[in-house]
């Protein structure tokens, strides 16, 4: 995708060892997260979580990641078969494949 | 005396009826828990909550070929439904009989299937987090939400298994891969039919399964129907939610 206004995509696949799958999908406009979406065939308890912690990033520079532990132990939400580090470091992966394209 | 349970054997159906039929009993559970057994007609694949459903599936092919596709309210892994037996369990939270600890109740649900299964003949053991393994291949994937102050965990028994229609259906990374992906589940998971040598009568694999949920759960299951509530709700969630291309297309 051409590069416009300094905004550019990302994706990233990342498999936890020993765990699921996490895919995560970006968009990436002079270092804020525009629009994120986390992806995978983990389980989170309730599931629509998922729909505010993407909440809570989008609009996020892309060096405040710690948003995501900060949103898993500030709430009762359980995750099973990923751990918050994985969610960063699958954001931090795509993140990477932003900044290159 | 054993707990009695409502054992619902419902009629092939489409995917959005299987989906909406479980959250419907879901959002009405009540003192007595409901064991449901089922089919899917026609083929479908399903998704987890948390899937997308451009990037898991081949849209086009699943047409071309008549096989639907749903999302789930539960989390976990894109199946496709294709010769298994389906099962659903609801019941309260609060009931003693599931513990309270998520990790935990999938191995404590999944003992009805692996005795089910040691009556067919088969040694299945759980294998954590969310499957059901014989003879270290996956023979079952389960997947579980907690809402409506109850609990429901569905999943599947693969009667058989078909690596290369089902990479049809699903996308892969790039052509390269797609053998390999094949040939990978192939070596990691199994079926009823590849392990005895022939798929038992359905009838056969829902008593099999119903009599080890009984003894699992120590639950009397009597065969029941949906109720008219019940009924009203399933309708509504379908057209309401699986239906839709909002709850398809929502990831």
């Amino acid at each position: 995708m051409p590069r416009m206004n300094g905004c550019s995509r990302g994706s990233s696949v990342f498999k936890v060892p020993g765990g699921k799958l996490i895919k995560v999908k970006l968009e990436l406009e002079d270092g804020i997260i525009n629009l994120i979406q986390v992806q995978g065939d983990f389980f989170m308890h309730p599931e629509e979580a998922i729909e505010e912690l993407e909440t809570v990033l989008a609009g996020s520079s892309s060096n405040e990641l710690h948003k995501v532990k900060d949103f898993f132990s500030s709430r009762d939400v359980q995750l099973v078969g990923v751990v918050p580090e994985d969610i960063v470091t699958a954001i931090t992966m795509a993140l990477e494949n932003a900044k290159q394209q | 005396m054993t707990e009695k349970w409502r054992l619902l054997v419902t009629p092939p159906m489409d995917a959005a009826s299987n989906m909406s039929m479980d959250e419907s009993v879901l959002r009405h559970c009540g003192d007595t828990g409901t064991i449901r057994f089922y089919s899917w007609e026609p083929w479908a694949i399903s998704i987890g909550y948390f899937q997308g459903m451009r990037e898991e599936i081949d849209l086009d092919k699943c047409k071309e070929l008549g096989v639907q596709y749903i999302r789930r309210i539960t989390g976990g892994g894109a199946v496709f439904h294709h010769k298994e037996l389906t099962y659903s369990i609801i019941t309260r939270e609060d009931n003693p009989k599931i513990p309270r600890n998520i990790l935990d109740s999938y191995g404590t649900i999944c003992q009805g299937l692996i005795n089910g299964l040691a009556s067919l003949g088969l040694e299945a053991k759980f294998h954590p987090i969310n499957d059901i393994v014989v003879g270290g291949k996956k023979i079952s994937g389960n997947a579980q939400t907690r809402r409506f102050r109850g609990v429901l965990q569905h999943g599947t028994l693969l009667a058989d298994v078909d690596p290369e229609l089902m990479f049809q259906l699903l996308l892969v990374p790039n052509e390269k891969i797609r053998d390999k992906m094949i040939q990978s589940v192939e070596e990691r998971v199994t079926s009823v039919k590849h392990q005895l040598g022939r798929i038992p009568e359905w009838e056969n694999m829902v008593q099999a399964m119903k009599e080890g949920f009984e003894k699992a759960l120590d639950i009397t299951l009597i065969p029941s129907q949906l109720t008219s509530e019940e009924q009203q709700t399933m309708e509504r969630v379908r057209s309401e939610r699986y239906a839709t291309d909002e709850w398809l297309f929502k990831r």
